[in-house]
């Protein structure tokens, strides 16, 4: 028992050198994460759309279009940057990518609205972009309301109505949002809480392929098993044993930034958040000596690795939801353990539900240590035999 | 005389150029791995996108109900909010808690609330009636489809109470319509008109998947060359009479020549078979992609330069397609970047690239409207061209004069 601690201690030993000197093993892991944690937390750090550039062609030209020009400006969503009586110039603009919505004012709005000839006003938006299109949209909806609003405000005042009974009169019905666990509507939050542990886990996927598949290409494997005692398991505890220690001081320090420092919203048990992340890191490092033990070949583990983490974003479900995939990308999301995260990390930190939606997908992070299983032996193979393309 | 020989050595730099060229694809079509990431990943990825971002929007979202008000008024409401594309609902509970434990536990993603006074309300006459909506903010697309098709029913309920309302004030019908509907509005998708989330993102993603493999592809062959032969660097073959244009402009060559035929059966071809957004004028499409591959191209070849083995770009860059991604501002907006990153995403290719392309597939923009991003992206081209030239002719000089540890690379 004793001689297999000696072993794995030999063998960390051995792999902290390989690690020092080669600059990619710390750059690829704790730099990579600090640059990835700083980028998108300054990029996100104004949270939630606003000032979203949008047109206006003002084909009437009266105090009522100006008035209405300042009031959309006026608003925290959109600004107006350009002001043109030309429509052609207005449909340029935005497929020049400079606006994200046109509201058009027709010509004798002015004239129209007071003689209740029922002027009607056009607003467009751009799909093509579509967070600036949804925050013009919103807006520039709002206001469209707003203005048969406020003439009937006018008309109900010169009929000798209180501002009070207006109101009822003018808003009959309204609706108040609530937005469950993140009540700004952040995108950082959103965004961002997800994105990191994401990016962590390919780099869990890609660095751990890599340290097992140098062995192989360098034919160094050998040396590797004879260093832990011919023992494969010894082998590979011991080779992973300093990245997973650093992968999972990199995982908490990610979302003790996010949860502690930055105080992004956790309903539930932010300790389990930890644990989570952790639990993630396992599971990458699970899938990755899976698909190197697959394909004892580091360009083709690489390749098909890339392939599969980047796959997890999209798989993971935090954009485009599950629920709205086809059934084979619905099954295929079991193999995505970033899915699982996703899925403790909404129940935790956004809905504070019932345990056992933090319970099971944490048993199928753990489950993804099982593939090793069906791997090992032709991993322990290769790595005697190095019985596979070096390149 | 002279011009013969002059002929002549010009004749020799386009023979050695095209040796080059030859050789490069050479080296490409016998390298597996990076056949694999050049044509597999080109042609498989927007295909698995599609796949997975198949039905486009979001629809049919399991909302619950909480209608405390037991109205007519809240029924016709919830008919008309279910039928909506955008949601369902799919539980009607008897009290708020019962619906908190539904959205706690992931089967609804959204809760409508009607308090009990909202009938009351409404047919007073005098009072504002109230609904509350929650949302769940797991994913903002539930939102989204929840917020919007509940306001929409929600606007057009209101033009109908209005009326009623004016009418009780003793107003004609017709006048109370005009007044409510004093300036009428129409709402119009200009481009992408589904508004749907693949066709949003994959047009973008197309123009990332272009660039990543080209990027992933140059960086192991650069890897390769290095590790193959680390008395040249990335020189390939054994002849260092070339000169580092020659090599540079020939190995370009070969990648631009590959990637010119997959960008047009990439860019074409999957927005057309997939149903996407492809409103945009394919040779302006075309013309377009010739700066942005050579920037792609040279701006891969630059950074191929400190790649020492085949594998490690792809291992220290796979975040970078993210990084590529949101500082493009495609995900999010340009308008919201913070200065610093804003300028620095102007060195990219790809920021460029996806904002034109999306001007032209997209949005029907011609060449002229879109000139900004190709006349940056030949800038880049340019610019990295040189950069290219400038680190191939350094590490050479390097080399020659043993300023570069030799066989570093074997080490680990």
């Amino acid at each position: 028992m004793k001689q297999i601690f000696l072993n794995i201690w030999k063998v960390t030993q051995r792999e902290i050198g390989r690690m020092l000197i080669r600059p990619l093993y710390l750059f690829a892991s704790i730099g990579v994460m600090g640059l990835c944690t700083f980028f998108f937390l300054s990029i996100m750090k104004r949270g939630a759309p606003e000032r979203m550039p949008v047109a206006v062609v003002d084909k009437d030209q009266t105090s009522i279009s100006r008035r209405l020009c300042h009031e959309t400006n006026a608003t925290q969503s959109v600004e107006i940057v350009l002001i043109t009586p030309n429509y052609a110039d207005a449909r340029l603009a935005m497929q020049r990518g400079e606006v994200f919505g046109i509201l058009e004012i027709p010509e004798g709005f002015y004239a129209d609205i007071v003689s209740m000839k029922q002027p009607t006003l056009h607003f467009y938006v751009n799909n093509a972009y579509t967070v600036g299109a949804n925050t013009a949209y919103k807006q520039l909806l709002t206001m469209c309301n707003l203005t048969s609003g406020a003439f009937q405000r006018e008309v109900l005042r010169k009929k000798g109505l209180p501002d009070y009974l207006i109101m009822e009169r003018i808003q009959p019905v309204a609706i108040s949002s609530h937005l469950i666990g993140n009540p700004w509507g952040n995108y950082g939050i959103y965004l961002v809480s997800t994105i990191l542990p994401g990016i962590l886990a390919i780099i869990v996927l890609m660095l751990t392929i890599f340290a097992i598949g140098f062995e192989l290409k360098m034919q160094t494997s050998r040396e590797w098993l004879e260093t832990a005692g011919g023992n494969f398991t010894v082998a590979l505890i011991g080779k992973l044993l300093p990245y997973t220690l650093i992968y999972i001081v990199l995982g908490i320090g990610c979302n003790v930034i996010l949860f502690r420092f930055l105080h992004f919203p956790v309903a539930g048990s932010s300790l389990r958040m930890m644990l989570a992340i952790v639990l993630l890191v396992f599971a990458m490092e699970s899938m990755a000596i899976t698909l190197i033990g697959a394909l004892p070949t580091l360009r083709d583990a690489i390749s098909i690795g890339a392939l599969y983490g980047m796959l997890g974003f999209s798989l993971s479900g935090f954009t485009y939801p599950v629920m709205n995939m086809l059934p084979v990308f619905k099954a295929w999301t079991w193999l995505i353990p970033l899915r699982h995260y996703y899925k403790i990390y909404v129940n935790e930190a956004l809905m504070n539900g019932p345990i056992e939606n933090t319970i099971i997908p944490m048993l199928s992070l753990v489950g993804f240590s099982l593939f090793i299983l069906l791997v090992a032996r032709r991993l322990h193979n290769a790595l005697i035999y190095n019985n596979y393309p070096l390149k | 005389m002279i011009i013969t020989r002059y002929l002549h050595s010009k004749w020799l730099k386009v023979q050695e150029t095209w040796s080059v060229f030859t050789n490069e694809l050479r080296r490409i079509f016998r390298d597996p791995g990076v056949t694999v990431i050049f044509f597999l990943g080109t042609l498989a990825y927007p295909l698995l996108y599609n796949f997975i971002y198949w039905k486009d929007n979001v629809e049919n979202v399991p909302v619950a109900v909480v209608d405390m008000s037991h109205s007519e008024e809240s029924r016709a409401f919830l008919h008309k909010w279910n039928a909506t594309p955008d949601v369902t609902i799919t539980h009607y509970c008897t009290s708020m808690a019962e619906a908190e434990q539904l959205m706690r536990a992931q089967k609804i993603h959204a809760i409508i609330y009607f308090p009990t006074d909202f009938a009351t309300c409404l047919n007073s006459g005098m009072k504002t009636a109230h609904i509350s909506l929650y949302c769940d903010m797991s994913s903002f697309l539930y939102m989204k489809a929840a917020y919007l098709s509940c306001n929409r029913v929600m606007l057009e309920d209101m033009g109908r109470i209005q009326v009623d309302r004016y009418e009780a004030m003793g107003m004609d019908k017709q006048f109370s319509w005009i007044l409510v509907q004093a300036a009428p509005y129409t709402e119009t998708a200009l481009f992408c008109e589904s508004g749907g989330y693949a066709s949003f993102l994959i047009p973008a993603v197309l123009m990332l998947i272009l660039h990543q493999t080209l990027f992933f592809g140059i960086c192991m062959l650069g890897g390769t060359a290095r590790e193959e032969n680390n008395e040249l660097f990335l020189l390939p073959g054994h002849r260092r009479g070339y000169s580092v244009l020659r090599i540079t402009i020939g190995r370009s060559a070969a990648y631009f020549l590959i990637y010119f035929a997959l960008s047009a059966l990439v860019l074409l071809g999957v927005p057309r078979l997939f149903g996407l957004p492809h409103i945009g004028d394919p040779i302006a499409i075309l013309k377009f992609t010739v700066p942005y591959l050579l920037a792609i191209i040279f701006f891969s070849m630059s950074v191929s330069v400190f790649v020492r083995n085949r594998e490690s770009g792809m291992v220290t860059l796979i975040a970078s397609s993210l990084v590529f991604m949101f500082i493009a501002g495609v995900s999010w907006p340009q308008q919201m970047l913070p200065d610093a990153w804003r300028y620095l995403s102007y060195f990219f290719p790809y920021t460029w690239g996806v904002h034109g392309f999306l001007h032209i597939n997209s949005m029907g923009a011609t060449l002229e409207t879109t000139a900004k991003e190709y006349i940056a992206l030949w800038i880049l081209a340019g610019g990295y061209f040189l950069t290219t030239c400038g680190l191939l002719g350094i590490m050479g000089y390097l080399h020659d004069h043993h300023r570069l540890p030799e066989h570093r690379h074997a080490e680990f």
